[in-house]
């Protein structure tokens, strides 16, 4: 199939909804975890969804768009990462096409996966803009290893893996357990999922 | 479309609030451009600072403006001064010691340029922010001939955000009255994910096959031209100022890439 093709299978009018909806979710769940006080954002749980369900292209979008929405209604720095949520959903889509969502280790593996790709984005942006430094807890991560005699891109590095691995491991083990909650009459429309779930 | 209170957009009749939303957002990148990469030094940053700031003054809404600016910036601040200060690697000029920590200028001098170049970013984008009604942007988006499913991804999670809300509240204490603990330890906070989100999830998806056929109903894909209730305002010398930032922004890059 062309991807122009698979593109105009995945973005049906039902998949656009399914994207808003998606966008008001993680900003709306990322709310919620963080009354919790968990180390966890579960900011990025819509896009992932979007992208098991939608593809990667899909996923890529709703990222992309919810940090520039944030970005409207919090503070703009949130539309600086636009690219790495992007990223995220994208990664996500791949990880779920090659059937990384089929059972639990594997979709720790792709939150692993989701993980690096995350970094690699993630880290330039940080690094270049903000100086290593985004004023989070995450800081003292960054300050230990600069301590310890790294430079400050490896110490930049670290403090991204460590502060993003267990949100997305969770958040992936999650999406996991919702797709398989789906009603079979919602699920049947998603033809991704036959290979994906 | 309320945008009030869902958006940090600040209602207001200035010629900054009366500009077509992309001349405004075509200033930020060229902000950025200014502030990092060529010139890319401290006073340009202060520079581009004073400038948005009076502009946000002009347009009436500096105090919102200078709350965001603070709050975005003071626990950076915080953190980025001591940690760069004490440990940047290119620290070697002492400026201060006191049992055994170090203050060293080189470490100031990257936080206090690194902050500077931010709040020049950050002030371009709250003119924009600030000023631009999120029903302007998108009106302008679809005259300029972006598909309407743009327009509409950009739109809708604004509407549905406040009804979603509610709707975290409901399940919060639907699943308090059934013995969730969201005050246990970490584990238990955990494993209260859960019972929290699924429901959330999947009550907002029950929903999206009516809203996908409303939308069809209402031509969502058709490709006839449709006619926008709300007019955003245009003018031949903003489309010229539009393309002259975006000339200096590609220009600047340019320049610090050939010299």
């Amino acid at each position: 199939m062309s991807f122009s093709e698979q593109l105009k299978k995945d973005f049906t009018t039902f998949t656009w909804v399914l994207i808003a909806v998606a966008i008001a979710l993680n900003i709306v769940v990322g709310q919620l975890v963080s009354l919790l006080k968990l180390p966890i954002f579960l900011d990025s749980i819509g896009t992932i969804l979007v992208a098991v369900l939608a593809g990667p292209w899909a996923g890529g979008l709703a990222g992309l768009l919810t940090n520039l929405i944030w970005g409207a209604i919090t503070s703009p720095v949130a539309a600086a990462f636009a690219p790495v949520a992007m990223v995220i959903g994208i990664a996500a889509g791949f990880c779920a096409k090659y059937g990384l969502f089929r059972n639990w280790w594997l979709v720790i593996i792709a939150g692993l996966i989701i993980t690096v790709f995350n970094a690699v984005v993630a880290v330039p942006i940080r690094l270049y803009m903000f100086g290593g430094i985004t004023g989070s807890g995450a800081d003292f991560v960054t300050a230990y290893m600069l301590a310890l005699g790294k430079d400050l891109f490896g110490s930049v590095v670290v403090t991204v893996f460590t502060s993003n691995v267990v949100d997305k491991v969770v958040t992936a083990l999650l999406v996991w357990v919702i797709v398989k909650a789906l009603p079979q009459r919602f699920a049947a429309r998603f033809p991704r999922l036959a290979t994906a779930g | 479309m309320r945008a009030s209170g869902t958006t940090l957009f600040v209602e207001g009749q200035s010629r900054l609030h009366g500009c077509h939303p992309f001349s405004k957002l075509f200033f930020i990148p060229l902000t950025g451009v200014a502030a990092y990469v060529e010139p890319g030094t401290v006073q340009a940053a202060v520079f581009l600072i004073v400038l948005n700031m009076t502009l946000a003054a002009a347009a009436g809404v500096l105090p919102t403006a200078w709350k965001i600016t603070w709050r975005t910036l003071l626990p950076l601040a915080l953190f980025m001064l001591p940690i760069h200060g004490f440990l940047y690697p290119g620290n070697h000029t002492p400026l201060f010691s006191r049992q055994g920590l170090t203050l060293y200028a080189e470490g100031l001098r990257f936080a206090g340029t690194i902050l500077a170049q931010l709040a020049a970013v950050l002030s371009a984008s709250l003119l924009f922010v600030l000023t631009t009604h999120p029903a302007d942007l998108i009106a302008a988006l679809t005259k300029a001939g972006w598909p309407s499913s743009i327009a509409y991804l950009l739109g809708s999670p604004l509407l549905m955000l406040p009804a979603m809300r509610d709707r975290t509240g409901v399940i919060r204490a639907a699943q308090q009255a059934r013995g969730l603990d969201s005050g246990a330890n970490i584990l238990g906070r955990i494993r209260s994910l859960p019972p929290l989100v699924a429901p959330l999830v999947l009550g907002a998806f029950a929903e999206i096959e009516q809203r996908a056929i409303a939308l069809e109903l209402r031509g969502f894909h058709s490709s006839a031209s449709k006619t926008s209730l709300r007019r955003v305002p245009d003018s031949t010398a903003q489309r010229l100022v539009r393309r002259l930032f975006l000339v200096a922004t590609v220009f600047l890059i340019l320049y610090r890439i050939m010299i």
